[in-house]
């Protein structure tokens, strides 16, 4: 199974070539799957369907979603609050247990749901030959990829404390040992310490997650088009894959007519100056959407496709 | 006899105890104290240190009713922290 992230400002066309690519995958033989995580979606007008957040078979071969981040969120969210206040079921008579209720507004739950949906799909449906991603514009995109390092370098962290704790609280059982109670029932075994269980389980995850999208079966495509801003977003966010060990391969030159080629000319070699990436060039007004057509010129599933 | 030589044993295991619990109370301090840290680190942003994401916290609260008591015991003994050590390294 081979991932493909489109990325790039918002506007320059990242829905358009997901769904073309998707599309003439499919028309390949490739059995493909077009997941939408902008929380502005716009899969579903382009097919001209109604998608959900589950996957829906929209012809042979071609299978597409929307991700519902709020729902996601408020699911993980719920699940975990409710084995909260199982636990600290005796806050009930106080009504403490509402407090956990604040959690929903952490900062991060949103990026850490989108998160947990991409690693489901990339684990779960492996019997799809493509997963076509289309991802919210730069920022958020960056902020939601960068999470497994961060994530794994908190864990490396708060493993290392832990682990020194477990080692005294192992000094401390061998010399008290069956002299005292209080020693014996806090676990002092690695094996044992659910903290540790539950740090090592996370970070086996994100371990997953981080060397697969560093792997070769993903593509990173980044779109722009030939305007300047569009050329400052680019590069951060080159920038910004670069730093994270996730290069692009692909390049996408969007909305290219006879009136901007010259200038389209000069932002490719600014932008790709120093890089082996694949460039493509899409004419404006090539694809055409409708309910009925949808047509492309430009080959895209050469790119992935061999 | 019998009642001498338990009543013999329980004097001794009571001094175990004593003993043990004496060279282990430095060990023990200082496990609490890397507890409190790690609780402290986890629930970092309530206090204004930079913390991990929300989610690690969120995972690991339902197993941390320990470190929570103990953070909470620290926090009540915060303005008399010296008086600890003192004790503890045997100081009058």
């Amino acid at each position: 199974m081979k991932t493909i992230f489109f990325t790039g400002k918002g506007g320059v066309g990242k829905s358009t070539l997901s769904a073309a690519t998707a599309w003439q995958l499919a028309e390949r033989g490739e059995n493909t799957l077009a997941v939408s995580f902008d929380p502005a979606h716009n899969l579903g007008d382009i097919f001209g369907v109604k998608l959900s957040d589950s996957k829906k078979k929209f012809k042979d071969k071609l299978y597409l979603m929307e991700i519902d981040l709020e729902k996601r969120s408020e699911k993980y969210i719920k699940d975990n609050i409710g084995l909260l206040e199982s636990i600290y079921s005796y806050l009930k008579p106080f009504n403490m247990d509402r407090y956990f209720q604040t959690l929903k507004y952490s900062p991060g739950i949103e990026e850490y749901a989108s998160l947990t949906a991409m690693e489901q799909l990339i684990r779960e449906e492996t019997r799809f030959d493509f997963i076509v991603f289309d991802t919210p514009p730069t920022g958020l995109t960056i902020r939601i990829l960068a999470l497994p390092s961060v994530t794994l370098a908190w864990i490396e962290r708060l493993k290392r404390i832990r682990r020194e704790i477990l080692e005294k609280r192992y000094t401390i059982h061998k010399i008290r040992g069956k002299y005292s109670e209080e020693g014996t029932k806090l676990a002092y075994n690695e094996d044992d310490d659910m903290v540790m269980k539950k740090l090592k389980e996370v970070e086996e995850r994100f371990f997953r997650l981080k060397s697969f999208l560093q792997s070769d079966d993903n593509s990173i495509v980044v779109v722009f088009n030939p305007d300047f801003l569009s050329l400052r977003e680019s590069q951060r966010l080159i920038g910004g894959l670069n730093e994270l060990g996730m290069p692009f391969r692909i390049a996408i030159d969007n909305k290219i007519c006879r009136e901007n080629l010259q200038r389209a000319e000069s932002i490719e070699r600014e932008l790709l100056s120093d890089s082996k990436a694949t460039l493509l060039r899409v004419k404006e007004n090539s694809s055409y959407v409708s309910e009925k057509t949808y047509i492309i010129e430009e080959n895209l599933s050469d790119l992935f496709a061999q | 006899m019998k009642k001498i030589l338990n009543t013999l044993k329980e004097i001794l295991r009571v001094i175990g105890i004593a003993h043990r619990g004496k060279i282990t109370e430095i060990t023990a301090y200082e496990e609490r104290e890397l507890e409190n840290i790690f609780i402290l680190l986890l629930l970092g942003s309530f206090s204004g240190i930079p913390s991990p994401p929300a989610f690690i916290a969120v995972e690991l609260f339902p197993y941390l009713q320990h470190e929570l008591h103990i953070l909470e015991q620290r926090a009540q003994a915060a303005d008399d922290a010296l008086s600890e050590l003192a004790g503890l390294f045997d100081i009058d």
